[in-house]
């Protein structure tokens, strides 16, 4: 039996070979639209920018201001407009690639777009994808979207400066969580408020060189 | 809407299939997704059409399966069903499991003329 996303699977185990050989990872970022994947890049840039050599690969639906919000800290973005596409995959991601030195790189983030469903099925090359939540989401995410959460390496639960005024259950969201991936990685965030970021950074470069 | 890139390359495939095979018309496509894939038949169905619209594959009929969730228990050794919403094993409530079936996307058969 022939799988129908070879042809995406292929290019994607190109893209994984030319940033091993360059010892880069690439971390595939994955949320619904609004749970502060763009936030998030833009602190950890503030907090890694000056240690690391960061580039961003950007995918959006019809606009580029996800791009235009991280140029301030001048690091390479290139911006991949899908033009209403739900998903990146990994032919775009390897013309993507062409446009970075990619040896004077050492992390290559790719803000997918925002969806949980479609970004999951196409594999990238990436080193691993991580998953962003919100909690204003409500705690059944992961129930809900089994796939990305069971294949993530971690998942950031952001916006937890708004538990206060949602009825976001932690514990059901964590024990679902672990059902479906007892070696996911979770952290809790305020991204816009900038709580919460130190574990989070402290597990990214502790993946480097993985 | 991920239905529309696998139709695409499903539809790629099963007219370079055909080509090769010396098919002049594709009459049935079968394929299997597997539960976790979350791909709605209806949407593909809809998706796969427009794919291959003036192509030997135009009218071939599409049989999707959709293949159930089935797990593994890593620790004590029980095959299971997803049956709630949690992957954890039903006997002994173990959380070290492995995905047997659900993640699928493949073509079963191409059958044409």
């Amino acid at each position: 039996m022939k799988n129908i996303l070879d042809r995406n699977s292929n290019k994607a185990e190109e893209n994984r070979k030319l940033l091993s050989g360059e010892k880069l990872m690439m971390v595939n970022i994955i949320s619904s639209p609004g749970a502060g994947k763009t936030t998030l890049l833009e602190r950890t840039c503030e907090a890694l920018g000056e240690k690391l050599r960061i580039g961003v690969i950007e995918g959006d639906v019809t606009t580029d201001r996800d791009a235009q919000r991280l140029k301030k800290y001048e690091i390479p973005i290139v911006s991949i407009n899908t033009e209403g596409g739900c998903h990146l995959d990994s032919h775009s991601i390897s013309k993507a690639l062409e446009h970075f030195d990619l040896g004077s790189l050492d992390i290559l983030f790719v803000e997918n777009v925002g969806n949980l469903i479609c970004p999951s099925q196409f594999d990238l090359g990436e080193t691993f994808k991580i998953a962003v939540v919100s909690t204003t989401e409500g705690d059944d995410k992961p129930s809900k979207y089994p796939m990305i959460f069971s294949e993530a390496r971690a998942v950031i639960l952001n916006k937890t400066d708004l538990l206060p005024y949602t009825n976001f259950n932690i514990e059901s969201y964590t024990s679902d969580l672990r059902s479906l991936n007892p070696r996911i990685k979770m952290f809790q965030t305020s991204a816009s408020r900038g709580e919460g970021l130190s574990e989070w950074l402290t597990w990214l470069v502790s993946q480097m060189g993985d | 809407m991920h239905e529309i890139r696998i139709a695409e390359d499903l539809s790629a495939i099963v007219i370079g299939a055909a080509s090769r095979s010396g098919l002049k018309k594709v009459d049935r496509v079968s394929v299997c997704f597997g539960e976790f894939i979350q791909v709605v038949p209806s949407v593909f169905e809809t998706a796969f059409r427009e794919a291959v619209r003036e192509t030997p594959a135009a009218d071939a009929l599409l049989d999707i399966e959709i293949i159930p969730a089935e797990l593994s228990c890593l620790a004590c050794g029980t095959t299971y069903d997803r049956e709630s919403e949690t992957n954890a094993c039903g006997v002994c409530g173990s959380e070290e499991i492995e995905v047997i079936h659900g993640k699928e996307l493949f073509i079963k058969s191409i059958e044409g003329d």
